[in-house]
C-alpha cells in the first residue's frame, strides 16, 4: 500500500514535469502541424544554463528564494534563444516544403543541440548535479516520502498550464495563435503575421520547457544530455494521449504518462527496466486506437 | 503546409558593359584567378615541419628542393587550376573543388597551429575563380552524340574501370589509420573534395549524362561489368584485410540503407527505428549460427525481419505520416531496450553474443585469406553481391505494379485511394520487402563480426541509415548505396573526430534539407 501511494507520488512529479514539456508540443503541432522533435531539447539546454548559471556565474551561498528566480530566468532566457534560432533558421525556410522536410530537419537539430551540449559542455560527457536551490527536505507520513521540490512541480505545472489557457483564450496573440491554427491561409487573409504567431508559440513552449528544466533539476538533482530527448518522447506521447492542439489534454495526458511509467515500473512484467517499454506500448495503442486523444477533434483531411 | 511561400528569384540581370580598362580588368577574372590556383598549390601550407612529421605532399618550403615533385593535393590543385583556365565550362566545379581543398587543409593546418600563406592564397583565388564563374552567362547543355556499341562498349568499360580506381583511391586516400599517418583525415577530405570537382567537370561537358544514356542502351552489359568492377576492388590497392573489413561493412549498411529506402524514398513512410530489423536479423543468425548453415541463418533472419515488419508497418493502415513515425520510433525502441535486458535469453543483454562462427562454405571458412587476398574479401564480395541483389529488387519493385502504387502513395495517399490503388496492402508490402532486405544484411553482420549486441541497434544507427538515404536521394537506386559509403566510410576516414560524428549528421540532416532536399543523386 505504501509502495504503491509512493508511485502515484512519483508519477504525479513526472506527469507534472513532463506536461511542460508537452505543451510546447500541442502548440506547436496544433499551430504548423510540425512534430517538433527538438523541442526535448530545448527543455535539456535550458536545464544546462540553469546549470552554467550557478555554476559559473552565482556566488556559492545564496538563499534559496534567490537562487530560484536567476536560475529560471536563465534556464528560460536560454530555451527562448535556442528554439528562436531554430525555429528562424531550420524551419522558417521549409515551410513549404514536402511534408517529410521539416520533420527530418527536426531530428536533425535534436541531435545537434544534443551533441553540441555533450562535446562543448565541460563535464556534460556523465550526468551532472544539479544545485539543490529549494527547500532541500521532505516530508513524510509513514512510510511514503514526499519531496518538497516534487510539491512545488505539482503545484507549479498545473498553474503554469491554466496561465497558457488563460492568454490563448483571452489574449489578442492568442486568438492570432488559433485563427493560424484553424486555417493560415485565411488567417493571413485578415492580416495575420504568420511569422510573428508562429515564433510566438515557439517562445510559449521554450518558456514553459524552461520553467520545467529548472523544476526537473532541482527534484532529480541532475542533468544529463539525453534528458531531453527520452521525456521529449514521454511528452510527445502525452500530448497524443490528451489530442493534440489541446492544453488541457497536455497535462491530462502527461499525469496519465507519469501514472504509467512510475506504476508500470513498480508492477508490470519486467520491472523497473521495461517501464520505459510501457510508455511507447500505451503510444503505440493510442495511436491507433484513438489518434486523436482523450480531448483533440478529429482531424480533417485538408487538401 | 502552405503558408509562406518563398519569393520568386530573378537571376540578376548581366551588368551593363563597362567601358575600357574595368571590363578588361572584369574579363582577366577567370585567367588571373586559374594563374592564382597555379601559385598557391605552388606555395607552402605549413611553416615549420611538425612533431607528427612533414604536412603531406611536400607542403612546406621543401617543394623547392624538389620542385619536380608535386603529388597528393597539391597535384589535384594544379589539375584544377590548369582546367580552369583552359576549360571556361570548368571554372565553377573546379572553384569549389578548389575551395573545398583549401579549407579543408586550412583547417587542419590551423588546429595544429603551421598555417602558412599556401592555403589563404588558394582559398582567395578559388573565391575569385567562383566569383568569375557566377558572373558568365549561363551555357546551353551540352550532348554528346551516343555511339555504335562497340565503340559505347570500350567507353563503359574505360568509364567504370575509372570508377573503380577512384574507390579504391579514396579508400586508401590518406591511409587507414592515425597511427600510421595522422594527417589522413586532411588527405582524405581533400581528395573526396577533388573527385567531387571531378565529377562537376565531368557533369558540366555532358560526360556524366553521356555515359548513363550510353549504360542505359546497353543496361546488360553495363551491369555485368559493373558488378565485375565492384568484385576486383580486393585486386587493387584497397585490397587489404583493413579495407575489405570496412567495405563489406559498408556493404551491409548498404543493403539495409536500401531497404530502408523502399520504405521511405519510395512509400514515403518515414521509418525511424529501422535499425531494430537489422538486430532482429542478427540476432536471430546468432541464435542459429551453430545449428544450422550459414544459407538457412540467413533465411530464417530475413524471415524473421519481415514477419516484424509487417507487425511494425500494420499501424500504418490507421496511422499516417508524423504519427507513423513515431510508432516506428516507438517500435525500435521497444526492441532496443527488450535487446539491452536480453529478453527470453535471446539476446544476451550487456554480455552480447559472443563467438559466432563465420560463414563456412564447403569446408572454407570466409575469414581466412585465400589465394593472393587478404581474409574478409569473401565477406566483401558476398556483401557485393547482396548489394547488387537489393538493387536489383528495388529497381524491379519501382516499376511494378506496386512500386507505382508506393510512389502514388507518397505523392498523395487519398488520390491514390480514390484511383483504386489498394493503399493498405502496399504500405505493408513495403514494410515487408524493407525488413527482409534488413535482416537478410544482419545476418551477414552477425557472421561478419563474430558477436554481436544490443549496443549496435540503437536510435543513432537509425538516424545514420536515414541520413545515408536522405544524402543520397530518396527513392533513387544507387542512392541510398552512395549515401551509406559516404556516412560509413567518414567516421572510418575521421577518426579524430569520432566525437562529432553524430553531430555532423544532425547538421547534415539540416543542410540537405534546406538547400538539397533531393539528395546527391537526383531522381528526376
Amino acid at each position: 500500500m505504501a509502495t504503491l501511494a509512493q508511485q502515484i507520488v512519483n508519477g504525479l512529479v513526472l506527469g507534472a514535469l513532463i506536461g511542460l514539456i508537452a505543451l510546447g508540443y500541442t502548440m506547436v503541432y496544433g499551430i504548423i502541424k510540425l512534430i517538433n522533435f527538438a523541442h526535448g531539447e530545448v527543455f535539456m539546454v535550458g536545464a544546462f544554463g540553469a546549470h552554467f548559471t550557478s555554476a559559473y556565474l552565482l556566488p556559492d551561498a545564496m538563499p534559496w528564494y534567490a537562487a530560484l528566480p536567476v536560475l529560471c530566468v536563465a534556464a528560460v532566457a536560454v530555451s527562448v534563444t535556442v528554439a528562436v534560432l531554430m525555429e528562424r533558421l531550420a524551419y522558417r525556410p521549409l515551410r513549404d516544403a514536402h511534408s517529410l522536410a521539416p520533420l527530418i530537419t527536426a531530428l536533425g537539430v535534436s541531435i545537434l543541440l544534443q551533441e553540441v551540449v555533450r562535446v562543448f559542455y565541460p563535464g556534460a560527457t556523465a550526468p551532472l548535479p544539479f544545485p539543490r536551490v529549494f527547500v532541500d527536505s521532505q516530508l513524510t507520513a509513514g512510510s511514503l516520502i514526499v519531496q518538497w521540490t516534487g510539491v512545488l512541480a505539482v503545484a507549479v505545472s498545473p498553474l503554469l498550464a491554466a496561465a497558457l489557457h488563460w492568454y490563448v483564450e483571452r489574449s489578442r496573440l492568442g486568438r492570432a495563435m488559433r485563427a493560424v491554427a484553424e486555417d493560415p491561409d485565411t488567417a493571413r487573409l485578415m492580416g495575420i503575421d504568420l511569422n510573428r504567431v508562429i515564433l510566438a508559440t515557439f517562445v510559449l513552449g521554450a518558456v514553459l520547457a524552461g520553467l520545467g528544466a529548472v523544476l526537473y533539476g532541482i527534484h532529480y538533482g541532475q542533468i544529463d544530455t539525453t534528458m531531453g530527448f527520452q521525456n521529449g518522447i514521454f511528452a510527445f506521447t502525452a500530448a497524443v494521449l490528451g489530442g493534440i492542439g489541446s492544453i488541457r489534454g497536455a497535462m491530462l495526458g502527461a499525469f496519465c504518462i507519469g501514472m504509467v511509467k512510475s506504476l508500470a515500473g513498480q508492477y508490470a512484467w519486467g520491472g523497473a527496466q521495461y517501464d520505459y517499454v510501457w510508455v511507447f506500448v500505451l503510444l503505440i495503442l493510442v495511436l491507433m486506437f484513438r489518434p486523436q486523444g482523450f480531448l483533440g477533434r478529429l482531424e480533417r483531411v485538408r487538401a | 503546409m502552405t503558408l509562406d511561400r518563398p519569393p520568386v528569384r530573378h537571376r540578376k540581370p548581366a551588368a551593363p558593359e563597362l567601358p575600357g580598362p574595368a571590363a578588361v580588368l572584369l574579363r582577366l577574372r577567370a585567367p588571373a584567378a586559374a594563374v592564382l590556383v597555379l601559385a598557391g598549390a605552388l606555395l607552402p601550407w605549413a611553416s615549420v615541419v611538425l612533431p607528427g612529421g612533414a604536412y603531406p605532399d611536400l607542403a612546406t618550403l621543401q617543394f623547392f628542393d624538389a620542385p619536380h615533385l608535386v603529388t597528393g593535393f597539391r597535384l589535384h590543385l594544379v589539375l584544377l587550376g590548369l582546367a580552369a583556365a583552359l576549360l571556361p565550362r570548368a571554372r565553377k566545379p573546379a572553384a569549389i573543388g578548389v575551395i573545398a581543398i583549401a579549407l579543408v587543409h586550412m583547417a587542419f593546418l590551423t588546429g595544429l597551429g603551421a598555417l602558412s600563406i599556401g592555403g589563404p592564397v588558394t582559398l582567395a583565388a578559388g573565391a575569385l575563380l567562383l566569383w568569375a564563374a557566377r558572373a558568365e552567362p549561363p551555357r546551353p547543355r551540352m550532348e554528346l552524340k551516343t555511339p555504335p556499341p562497340a565503340v559505347a562498349w570500350l567507353v563503359l568499360l574505360v568509364a567504370f574501370a575509372a570508377l573503380l580506381w577512384l574507390v579504391s583511391a579514396t579508400l586508401t586516400a590518406g591511409g587507414q589509420s592515425r597511427a600510421t599517418n595522422p594527417y589522413g583525415g586532411a588527405e582524405f577530405l581533400a581528395f573526396l573534395g577533388f573527385g567531387l570537382a571531378v565529377a562537376g567537370v565531368l557533369s558540366a561537358y555532358g560526360v556524366l549524362a553521356w555515359i548513363s544514356a550510353m549504360s542505359e542502351r546497353h543496361r546488360i552489359f553495363s551491369i555485368a561489368v559493373l558488378l565485375g568492377c565492384a568484385l576486383m576492388l580486393p585486386f587493387t590497392q584497397a585490397g587489404t584485410g583493413y579495407w575489405m573489413t570496412v567495405a563489406s561493412s559498408i556493404g551491409v549498411y548498404a543493403a539495409t540503407a536500401i531497404g530502408l529506402n523502399i520504405v521511405v524514398g519510395l512509400a514515403g513512410l518515414l521509418d525511424l527505428g529501422y535499425v531494430a530489423f537489422l538486430g532482429i536479423g542478427a540476432f536471430t543468425a546468432a541464435n542459429l549460427a551453430h545449428a544450422v548453415p550459414f544459407p538457412v541463418a540467413a533465411l530464417a533472419g530475413a524471415v524473421t525481419a519481415g514477419v516484424f515488419g509487417v507487425v511494425v508497418g500494420s499501424p500504418t493502415l490507421r496511422v499516417r505520416g508524423d504519427y507513423l513515425a513515431i510508432v516506428t520510433l516507438a517500435f525500435g525502441e521497444i526492441f532496443f531496450r527488450a535487446a539491452q535486458n536480453d529478453i527470453g535469453g535471446l539476446t544476451g543483454g550487456a554480455n552480447s553474443i559472443p563467438g559466432i562462427p563465420p560463414i563456412n562454405v564447403l569446408g572454407l571458412a570466409f575469414n581466412e585469406p585465400v589465394g593472393g587476398l587478404p581474409g574478409g574479401s569473401r565477406y566483401y564480395m558476398i556483401s557485393v553481391l547482396m548489394v547488387a541483389g537489393a538493387m536489383a529488387v528495388l529497381a524491379n519493385l519501382r516499376r511494378s505494379r506496386t512500386g507505382r502504387a508506393w510512389l502514388a502513395i507518397r505523392e498523395d495517399e487519398d488520390v491514390a485511394r480514390a484511383m483504386g490503388v489498394r493503399t493498405g496492402r502496399a504500405k505493408i508490402v513495403a514494410f515487408l520487402v524493407g525488413a527482409t532486405l534488413a535482416g537478410l544484411a544482419g545476418a551477414v553482420f552477425a557472421h561478419k563480426l563474430g558477436t554481436v549486441g544490443y549496443e549496435s541497434f540503437d536510435f543513432s544507427e537509425s538516424v545514420t541509415l536515414l541520413a545515408a538515404v536522405v544524402l543520397g536521394g530518396m527513392g533513387t537506386v544507387p542512392g541510398a548505396v552512395v549515401g551509406a559509403s559516404l556516412l560509413f566510410v567518414l567516421p572510418e576516414k575521421l577518426r579524430e573526430f569520432s566525437d562529432y560524428r553524430l553531430m555532423l549528421f544532425g547538421l547534415a540532416l539540416i543542410l540537405i534539407m534546406r538547400f538539397r532536399p533531393q539528395g546527391l543523386v537526383s531522381s528526376s
